[in-house]
């Protein structure tokens, strides 16, 4: 069973040609055609919600986040040069705006950081759950630091090596971390 | 791993349960679990749960509504877009040039481009200096220039904002310069820093032309580029 394909939507390579080059609307937005922008935002903004829901677990969040990161991607949209689909690159970015705002919480960059050995598994901390409960109700009530690895290696398909990279823990942190959040998950999802 | 009595690893488990195992590893596991009922029912627990993750909708929420405010941040803070190309990497953070390069041969594009970049700035002024079209146009169209005008100081701004933070990271770094690297710096710099202020003034008598707010974006950019660059190396 392999990881989904990093961006869970089928938009990503809507907006690069076959040949790898860059199409019409993304030229026009790089030249500072706001409607061109818009209609990008308008193919990409569900993928990066998803993104930014799941790893926050916070819908007001997520929404403040979707439009930081299509900003972020206006101010940096001439440095795309079309070597990976605009979906890839602008989740990649995503990936960062969400990162930047987890380490700007001490607290949670300190669990990025040291894990949530305190925390996991912790029954008492859980609030009562529904018996139908879903995934994504079941992800908020993991820490922070587990829930960002797991969405970014379950959900978003990157590996440990570059979720390494993206969060400054190490490869090995990170996969433990993934087991122990699935291990929660399936408690949760189970009840 | 075939003994019944050795338990797979939480490591194996996992990997079962996502795939990730070779051919072989794979192969020995199954032949565990045909025989291990703990392990079996462990792994197809989170088997399940895999599988339940991979079929699990995306969550949604009505984003058209984001929209304007995402324009009006746009157009608050408007940078004036550069052309494709001009740009430092491609993607967010991470996915950039990379930085550890030899600093011998980015200084020779730079001097290439510094050269480039002042003449296309002189010709761009003469140019718009003796086209008729644009001095009708600036005079006609002053209510518009104005506007232009104030996006194009707005983005003066932000780009002076960056290349300050970076002129001050540079400040503190630039003992670890050896002192010829740290002259040819000075004059880079001053190069750039000409050719924006030349810019400048051409696009503040016509602020509609779009070269010229290409060339202004561009050789700030050039600027932003070059500080990066440098203290990234050093």
């Amino acid at each position: 069973m392999s990881a989904r394909v990093r961006g869970s939507t089928d938009v990503m390579a809507t907006t690069t040609d076959d040949a790898g080059g860059i199409d019409d609307v993304v030229r026009r937005a790089q030249r500072g055609d706001v409607e061109a922008f818009e209609s990008l935002y308008r193919t990409h903004a569900a993928a990066i919600y998803a993104l930014c829901r799941r790893m926050t677990g916070d819908e007001g969040e997520s929404r403040d986040l979707v439009q930081d990161v299509f900003v972020r991607a206006w101010e940096r949209l001439t440095s795309f040069r079309g070597q990976s689909s605009l979906g890839t690159w602008l989740h990649r970015l995503g990936v960062n705006v969400v990162l930047e705002r987890i380490r700007s919480t001490k607290r949670d960059a300190a669990r990025l950081i040291e894990g949530d050995d305190s925390t996991f598994g912790s029954h008492s901390s859980a609030p009562a759950i529904d018996a139908s409960i879903d995934l994504d109700a079941a992800l908020v009530h993991l820490p922070r630091g587990a829930r960002t690895v797991f969405v970014l290696h379950d959900i978003e398909g990157y590996s440990h090596d570059e979720i390494a990279l993206m969060t400054g823990i190490a490869a090995g942190t990170a996969r433990a971390q993934l087991w122990r959040a699935r291990r929660a998950l399936m408690r949760l999802l189970e009840r | 791993m075939t003994q019944v009595e050795t338990h797979l690893t939480e490591e194996e488990r996992q990997a079962f349960a996502d795939d990730s195992m070779s051919p072989e590893q794979r192969s020995s596991a199954e032949a565990h679990l045909a025989a291990c009922e703990s392990c079996a029912h462990d792994v197809a627990r989170l088997t399940t749960l895999m599988k339940r993750i991979h079929e699990t909708p995306a969550p949604t929420a009505p984003l058209d509504e984001l929209w304007p405010t995402i324009r009006a941040r746009i157009e608050q803070s408007k940078v004036v877009p550069l052309a494709a190309g001009a740009g430092t990497g491609d993607g967010g953070r991470g996915a950039g040039e990379p930085v550890h390069r030899a600093i011998v041969g980015r200084r020779a594009r730079w001097f290439a481009s510094i050269g480039v970049l002042a003449a296309a700035a002189i010709l761009a002024i003469v140019v718009q200096m003796r086209s008729p079209a644009n001095r009708a146009a600036a005079i006609s169209g002053a209510d518009t220039n104005e506007a232009a005008f104030i996006a194009v100081v707005d983005s003066a701004h932000a780009y002076e904002a960056e290349a300050k933070v970076l002129l001050d990271k540079l400040e503190l770094q630039r003992a670890m310069l050896r002192p010829d690297a740290a002259k040819a710096l000075e004059h880079d710099l001053h190069v750039v820093d000409v050719a924006i202020a030349e810019l400048k003034d051409a696009v503040a008598r016509d602020p509609n032309n779009p070269a010229l707010r290409q060339l202004l974006a561009t050789s700030y950019r050039q600027k932003v580029d070059l500080l990066k660059r440098i203290t990234n190396a050093s």
